[in-house]
């Protein structure tokens, strides 16, 4: 599933994609593509990139060549995925302990919409945070590590 | 009680029967509106000896109200340029409709006998009335003849004494000029049996001439910036090209096509719909084209930052600064 979606290998890349994405939601995915949390993740991503394709632009970033970003958004568990809005960082409240990122994968793909929805509607009011659609039930559960601790 | 019943001359409406027209009311409205009306039957009847006729004016259209036969009717009888003074009223009052009428008022609403005939013009006062409009009609003629005759007196003067003048004029200039001069005034003078006021214009003409042939000489010269032809390029005189007209050496024709390229039109297309977005949006004035160093990070709001978002990047620097120096001091014990 993987392969369908684009992908960003440097730190360049990943800079080109949020400077060059305009007035669209910007869903950076950060992971490996063989962990199995990653495969379910992308292929909700895939097959719904199509529909929102006015809405946003999907890419997936491998945590692994890109170490300035992974410390750079505290990337601890992955998948973890970061929304962007014309270059500014979105937050999302999922309920869970860290608003930054979505940490994990989506239960549906209704979920990942309605998500997608919720940040564009937000971003074009001029909201930076933004309430998340989905029922808590389906955030997948994680614990904060604490730093320098 | 009697059905109800509209009164047209006290305008209200009663209940009395035929009894309403004895009453004080109705006979002072009768007296009030008899006594409006018998000044212009008087006015036309005194017409009857002395017709006047007078040129048409707007005003002659106004219409005097009829009491008997309740319409309005035509004042003054109007022909072409022509009106002759209560002319149209007592054509009226003469007509059999308006007896009859007068005779119907008189006997509904019970007003006096001897009033009734004031209001009447017989007939032979009609044929009265006819002779002496057709001797107005012959004076009236004499009249604007006499008017003309006057107004073309009156030009011939006028025009006369500006030839004087002309004549006054030209006699100290050279000697074609008055010779010109008076030949032009003899044709006038064939013409002048006409009242039109063409030939006034010629003396209009011929006076400017005169005075401006002196300040010409006298005046500033002006500057002779040379002789503007050279042999082989036409000019507008002689109907060559226009420069502006004339095609550029670089210029390729068919290769630049005036206006905007496709692109350029795509671009203008994407720049509108910008427009249309909601002004305060996020990242509104992000500029997305300019180019990003290598250092750059793009704000984000950090998990553990202790400030506000734009200090996050801040932080981040200090904290991979103090981290590189970290592993730069674990790694040179293992080297040496």
């Amino acid at each position: 599933m993987s392969f369908l979606l684009p992908k960003l290998t440097s730190k360049k890349e990943v800079d080109q994609a949020i400077k060059s994405t305009a007035e669209k939601v910007l869903v950076l995915r950060f992971g490996r593509d063989e962990d199995p949390v990653c495969l379910q993740l992308d292929d909700i991503l895939s097959k719904t990139s199509s529909d929102l394709s006015k809405m946003a632009a999907i890419y997936l970033v491998d945590v692994d060549q890109t170490p300035v970003y992974t410390h750079y958004f505290d990337i601890s568990y992955i998948p973890s995925t970061v929304f962007f809005f014309n270059g500014q960082h979105m937050k999302v409240d999922y309920g869970s302990p860290d608003h930054t990122k979505f940490v994990g994968s989506f239960k549906t793909k209704q979920d990942f919409i309605d998500l997608v929805e919720v940040i564009y509607r937000g971003a074009m009011r001029g909201k930076l945070i933004v309430q998340s659609p989905i029922d808590p039930k389906n955030i997948p559960k994680y614990d904060l590590l604490y730093q320098d601790i | 009680m009697a059905p109800a019943q509209r009164c047209p001359l006290c305008r209200q409406t009663f209940f009395c029967g035929r009894g309403h027209v004895y009453s004080r009311k109705h006979q002072r409205q009768l007296k009030e509106a008899l006594e409006r009306l018998l000044p212009q039957v008087e006015a036309a009847r005194k017409a009857i000896r002395a017709a006047q006729v007078e040129r048409y004016v707007p005003e002659h259209e106004r219409c005097c109200w009829c009491l008997c036969c309740g319409r309005e009717v035509r004042k003054h009888l109007s022909h072409g340029n022509l009106t002759v003074l209560h002319g149209g009223l007592l054509e009226h009052l003469a007509s059999p409709e308006h007896k009859k009428a007068t005779n119907r008022f008189w006997w509904e609403n019970k007003a006096e006998f001897q009033m009734k005939e004031k209001f009447l013009i017989s007939s032979q006062d009609y044929a009265r009335f006819k002779k002496s409009m057709v001797k107005g009609l012959d004076s009236y003629e004499e009249k604007e003849d006499e008017v003309i005759k006057e107004m073309a007196a009156q030009i011939r003067e006028v025009e006369h004494s500006r030839r004087e003048l002309v004549r006054s004029v030209l006699e100290p200039q050279a000697v074609p000029d008055p010779e010109e001069g008076s030949s032009a005034l003899g044709s006038w003078k064939g013409t002048n049996s006409q009242v039109a006021s063409a030939s006034q214009q010629p003396s209009y003409l011929d006076l400017p001439p005169a005075p401006e042939l002196d300040w010409m000489e006298t005046g500033q010269p002006l500057t002779f910036i040379g002789h503007q032809d050279t042999p082989g390029i036409g000019n507008i005189h002689s109907g060559a090209t226009p420069p502006w007209m004339v095609q550029d050496e670089e210029y390729s024709s068919g290769n630049q096509q005036i206006g905007p390229s496709y692109e350029e039109f795509l671009k203008e297309k994407e720049k509108q719909k910008l427009k249309k977005l909601p002004p305060d949006r996020v990242g509104a004035n992000f500029d997305h084209n300019t180019s990003t160093s290598v250092g750059w990070l793009p704000s984000f709001g950090r998990v553990w930052n202790n400030g506000r978002r734009w200090q996050s990047r801040h932080q981040f620097k200090t904290e991979a600064a103090a981290r590189s120096k970290q592993s730069h001091k674990e790694k040179k014990p293992n080297v040496s």
